[in-house]
């Protein structure tokens, strides 16, 4: 006869993730983990595309998920608006929407609040700004933030935070900021409503102040989110100073949650910061970039609406698994450059094939980090990646990445 | 060894005639089957492209989302630094000399392509660019230019496509005087000739070539008598079969070329054109107002065996910019098969017109190819049955003339699609954002208007005055 179980004396925290991590890099602090979400498993690092609308630049969502995309963003800021939440809490939220298998993470609509919407101000209650049609004063709350996400029903979904740029140079509204994000937390995890369903993660805010960072982090680590961001970066500042806020704050966060930096998505970056300890990325230039003809690839970025590119019959990246750059005999489409220079700019199309390139590119390069860290090779991947990148010159690897690396023991001029 | 009961064609039969009706003019039932090509069924429609692709539909969704037996492909989406400089297609070609158009625009092996000088509807050129006895003139996307007779000759067999249409001296949107008639019946007997003439040093050298389909002009066949006669007697062995701009011309067609395949290029605008089409023996056609439709967003909704006729007169399609369609889940027509109908529902689509996102063009045409497909697989079980007519009679009583009036915005213009008469022109559509645009605004996002900001804030009161 089964006994009553006695209560647990302290019940963890609702979370709607598993999070396993599988290895370390044995030099620097990147990591390779598994982590398991209500929509399916995926492998970190990972990078998310940004499906701003519930549509990621004209893919059907069975072609983003052909290119391994388990996880995506969708804008909370731009659902709020269009459909709307009577229309998101009608139809059953956005996966329902959009008839999308996999994840999706939101964000919490205040940072394009702030960034958008001119004239907007923050006050203890809220986000406040003034109604673009008619100037009369609005408010976006946390409550109403995660109202949304709820509504939207993401997988994972973001705290409304206090963002300033890092670039302020107002250090008590900073200090001010980053403590209203943390109260603002607070507001958050109260008015959640799905925490057994959706996950919601703390923003780590601060500044460039290092100190402000880690006091930051103390504060969040303690309200024991399923995962961590580290947000108010990529706002412009230099990058040695991202560096530096990432590696702090990956020194402070507990190994056993995974570990968010918002709005970061260059290659360069992302093999940096997963050095340093980061796990999650996401970024909408890999996707906007093609539309304006631009490719990622291991070589840089090429802009194929140059026309060099008219009469070139290679593949987009030659060596590239996606489905447009594999030949013909190989199960791909054996698209040319010519081709995507033939269509680009004149046609949707054009931009599609990049889309799914980029995108293709993007996932693909987190799997050779994370197989490489799995393989404990990961110094010698950065190194390969950066002499591929910039062609064995080593005069124009950037000094950032150069001594972000150094600080967790990769010597990219060495070997 | 491919046989024409495994879906590959051939050589030999071609064109084959199922079913013809008892008059000369009249709905018929063939097979159309091109060496390693999926054989099509005729009546059948081709898909029109745009510099090379059906518009919005990248290949890998032509190839696994839709399926269109054949597209139609215009030389002129190609050539736009000719002759001072050799298009990069033309030097692909010589470079990869197999299946070059095909490699190019990666479109599938089964696939048939088509090829001709225009695109259908080809935009007309203005008085100034006018034919000559030795050349068309052709929009391009630098504007309009001219392509003598013997380079596209020349520059169709380069490409190998399965198909190629014969250079017509066509007066797009303008009437023919019975002067200009002559003129054209001569041009069309020489660049024939010429044509015929080079392909043969291209079969001497190659050992294959493609299919020369004749263009007729859009008058009766005894208004271009001399031509047809030329059809008739020398050129007969010589051409595959006949491209239709003017219904007209099947009226007095001999009976001596009705063994050969017709594509129709006259403009249909709606499925009763279609129908029409058929009823005069058009076996492919080529169909323009799919892509009209999905950049209008108009989900295509009808059907030549649909018995429900209790609602009066159908509507031909569905505006999908309607905010009632906003919380509907439903498919865009009921009992489409197509993926968006199965994976998506209007909800999904009246959303991302809406959000202006371009998503939603491909979504509409993978759904109103699949209509088409289904409308002509029924105008074929129509002719099997033998009441085609009776059919097409009931279709025309029971549905819309026209398609349903736009009324959302498509995307944004293309050059191809209105002609630049003016120097200094302002832009065909003008932005329809400006101060709201920065950072992570997708590109088309515009400035949100009261009522999407209280749809967004909610719940939100109006901010307190401290
Ligand atoms: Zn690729
Ligand atoms: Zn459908």
């Amino acid at each position: 006869m089964p006994s009553a179980q006695p209560p647990d004396p302290m019940p963890p925290k609702p979370s709607a993730l598993t999070f396993n991590l599988l290895a370390r890099c044995s030099t620097t602090k990147a990591r390779a983990s598994l982590l398991t979400l209500p929509h399916g498993e995926v492998k970190l690092p990972i990078f998310m595309p940004v499906a701003t609308q519930a549509s990621l630049k004209g893919l059907t969502p069975k072609q983003l998920e052909d290119t391994g995309c388990g996880l995506c963003l969708n804008n909370t800021y731009h659902l709020g608006l269009k459909p709307g939440q009577k229309v998101l809490d009608a139809v059953g939220g956005a996966h329902k929407l959009q008839g999308w298998k996999g994840n999706i993470l939101t964000d919490s609509g205040g940072f394009q609040m702030v960034s958008l919407l001119h004239l907007a101000t923050v006050t203890e209650a809220g986000v406040e700004f003034l109604s673009p049609h008619d100037k009369s004063p609005m408010l976006l709350t946390p409550e109403h933030s995660i109202s949304l996400q709820n509504s939207i029903g993401s997988d994972i979904i973001m705290q409304l935070d206090d963002v300033i740029a890092t670039t302020s140079p107002d250090n008590a509204r900073i200090k001010e900021a980053t403590d209203r994000s943390v109260r603002w937390l607070d507001r958050c995890i109260a008015a959640h409503k799905n925490p057994e369903s959706q996950n919601l993660f703390c923003i780590i805010q601060g500044g460039l102040d290092l100190d402000l960072r880690r006091q930051c982090c103390i504060e969040m680590v303690a309200r024991d989110t399923p995962g961590i961001a580290i947000g108010g970066l990529s706002g412009g500042e230099a990058k040695d100073a991202y560096c530096k806020v990432v590696s702090t704050c990956t020194d402070m966060l507990p190994a056993g949650k995974p570990r968010y930096v918002m709005g970061v998505g260059y290659p360069e970056d992302l093999v940096v910061s997963v050095a340093l300890g980061a796990d999650m990325f996401d970024c909408v230039w890999p996707t906007r970039t093609a539309r304006f003809g631009n490719a990622v690839t291991d070589f840089g970025v090429l802009n194929l609406r140059h026309a060099s590119y008219a009469e070139d019959f290679r593949p987009v990246e030659e060596g590239c698994g996606c489905k447009i750059c594999l030949p013909k005999d190989k199960g791909g489409l054996g698209v040319t450059r010519a081709f995507v220079y033939h269509t680009a700019a004149k046609e949707t199309v054009g931009a599609h094939l990049l889309s799914m390139h980029n995108v293709f590119y993007q996932l693909g390069l987190m799997g050779r980090i994370r197989q490489a860290i799995l393989e404990d090779r990961y110094p010698e991947f950065l190194k390969a990646y950066f002499q591929k990148l910039y062609a064995g010159e080593k005069s124009k690897y950037p000094d950032w990445a150069i001594g972000a690396l150094k600080e967790v023991g990769v010597d990219l001029l060495q070997g | 060894m491919a046989t024409p009961s495994d879906g590959k064609a051939t050589d030999d039969d071609m064109f084959k005639i199922i079913k013809t009706s008892t008059n000369a003019l009249g709905p018929r039932r063939a097979r159309l089957a091109l060496p390693g090509r999926r054989a099509i069924e005729t009546p059948h429609y081709l898909g029109l492209t745009s510099r090379g692709i059906i518009p919005h539909v990248s290949q890998d969704n032509f190839e696994s989302l839709m399926d269109v037996s054949g597209v139609y492909i215009a030389l002129e989406d190609f050539i736009e630094r000719a002759p001072q400089k050799v298009p990069a297609i033309l030097k692909f070609a010589r470079q990869r000399p197999v299946d070059p158009l095909r490699r190019f625009v990666a479109l599938p092996d089964e696939t048939l392509l088509v090829v001709g000088a225009r695109r259908t509807p080809p935009l007309a050129a203005p008085a100034a660019n006018s034919n000559t006895n030795t050349s068309v003139a052709i929009s391009t996307a630098i504007g309009f230019k001219t392509l003598k007779a013997e380079d596209y000759a020349e520059d169709v067999e380069l490409l190998k496509p399965d198909v190629v249409i014969g250079l017509g001296d066509i007066p797009y949107e303008r009437a023919l005087s019975s002067k200009r008639i002559e003129k054209a019946v001569d041009r069309q007997i020489q660049w024939l000739k010429d044509h015929v003439t080079s392909r043969q040093q291209v079969e001497a050298e190659d050992g294959t070539s493609c299919k020369l389909f004749a263009a007729l002009l859009p008058v009766s066949c005894a208004n271009q008598q001399y031509y047809i006669e030329c059809l008739t007697g020398e050129a007969r062995d010589d051409i595959h079969g006949l491209a239709v701009y003017d219904l007209e011309t099947l009226s007095d067609l001999p009976e001596s070329l009705s063994d050969l395949p017709r594509m129709g290029f006259n403009d249909s605008k709606t499925p009763h054109d279609i129908l029409r089409n058929v009823a005069l023996g058009i076996d492919v056609h080529a169909v323009p107002i799919l892509t009209i439709a999905s950049e209008a967003g108009i989900a295509l909704d009808f059907d030549l065996s649909r018995q429900d006729r209790s609602s009066g007169i159908l509507p031909l399609g569905i505006d999908m910019w309607l905010t009632g369609h906003a919380t509907d889940l439903g498919p865009l027509a009921k009992g489409c098969t197509c993926y968006a109908c199965t994976d998506h529902h209007r909800a999904y689509l009246q959303h991302l017109l809406n959000a202006k996102e371009m998503l939603a063009w491909v979504l509409l045409q993978v759904h109103n190819h699949a209509v088409m497909d289904r409308f002509f697989a029924a105008i074929r079980q129509s002719i099997d049955r033998g009441t085609f007519d009776a059919d097409a009679e009931v279709f025309a009583r029971a549905y819309e003339p026209q398609l349903p009036a736009q009324t959302g915005s498509g995307p944004r213009l293309r050059g191809y699609q209105y002609r630049s008469d003016h120097a200094g022109e302002t832009k065909k559509n003008p932005k329809a954002y400006d101060a709201f645009t920065k950072l992570d605004t997708p590109d088309t996002v515009g400035t949100p208007d009261e009522a999407e900001v209280a749809a967004l804030t909610g719940s939100i009161r109006p901010a307190e005055v401290k």
